[in-house]
């Protein structure tokens, strides 16, 4: 268990475990847009599941559902194509993939604002009540 | 990885849109020659496109490069016309085998095919400006 005071920045650790997981992301779905027109490609998408258990000592209730922290995740890409394919066998839908990227977009956002308010926390900790 | 792969991505489906964009229009434009560069009717180019590994991380994420400018086998389209320099002794002329609403399709798939690139790049440069406020 951390002490308290390294335990600060737990929640931007994790949230920059996110933050990267949505740039990869989003790296994987502008490379299945980019593939729109080639033959056989099929699309990817990435996955992650949360690290085990005995690796989150921050959860104090199990039933607290908390994310990653340090790179201990485990991502996997996955074939996202689906049975549609068309004659060139390329499964690449423009509107599934846009949507994917817009959403993913958001989620990334979502998270750099909650890192952008814990910083502003800590600031306005760290002077005092004063910033 | 960082936001480059994914822009170099976006980047490389760009530029392969913009290669049948300009194929495209080579075979509009071509419709009715009848001297071609090889000699005989222009024939028509088709854009192959194919996967290149990029630095990747293990993603699998792979950007998009030309592999071949084809050039379409079909037979060119004859028309009966005895007064053109280029017909032959029956009175038939050569034309090229480009089928203008074909390549109208084509030129409309490769623009949408474009936007859509576009936008997965501003996307990229949209989150990449997002983490560049962080504690701002």
């Amino acid at each position: 268990m951390p002490s308290d005071v390294s335990r600060i920045y737990d929640a931007v650790d994790r949230l920059e475990v996110a933050m990267s997981y949505h740039r990869d992301r989003h790296s994987v779905l502008a490379s299945n847009v980019a593939h729109l027109d080639t033959p056989g490609y099929r699309p990817l998408d990435l996955q992650r599941t949360p690290a085990p258990e005995a690796t989150r000592p921050w959860l104090t209730n199990p039933a607290h559902q908390a994310g990653a922290a340090g790179g201990v995740e485990d991502r996997t890409v996955v074939d996202d194509g689906g049975a549609l394919a068309g004659p060139d066998g390329n499964a690449v839908q423009l509107e599934r993939e846009l949507a994917k990227i817009d959403a993913n977009r958001v989620r990334y956002g979502t998270s750099t604002e909650l890192v952008s308010r814990r910083m502003a926390l800590l600031r306005y900790a760290a002077g005092d009540g004063n910033s | 990885m960082d936001f480059f792969t994914a822009m170099e991505v976006s980047a490389s489906g760009l530029s392969a849109q913009r290669t049948r964009m300009t194929v495209s229009s080579s075979n509009l434009a071509n419709a009715s020659t009848t001297r071609g560069v090889g000699g005989g009717p222009y024939q028509r180019r088709d854009v192959v496109l194919g996967s290149v590994p990029m630095n990747n991380g293990g993603l699998g994420v792979s950007g998009v490069a030309v592999q071949q400018i084809a050039t379409d086998p079909n037979p060119p389209r004859l028309e009966y016309d005895p007064g053109h320099p280029d017909a032959d002794v029956d009175g038939y002329v050569a034309y090229p085998n480009v089928n203008p609403v074909e390549e109208m399709v084509d030129m409309i798939t490769a623009s949408r095919a474009y936007e859509a690139g576009v936008t997965a790049l501003s996307t990229a440069v949209s989150m990449a400006e997002r983490a560049l406020g962080i504690g701002r």
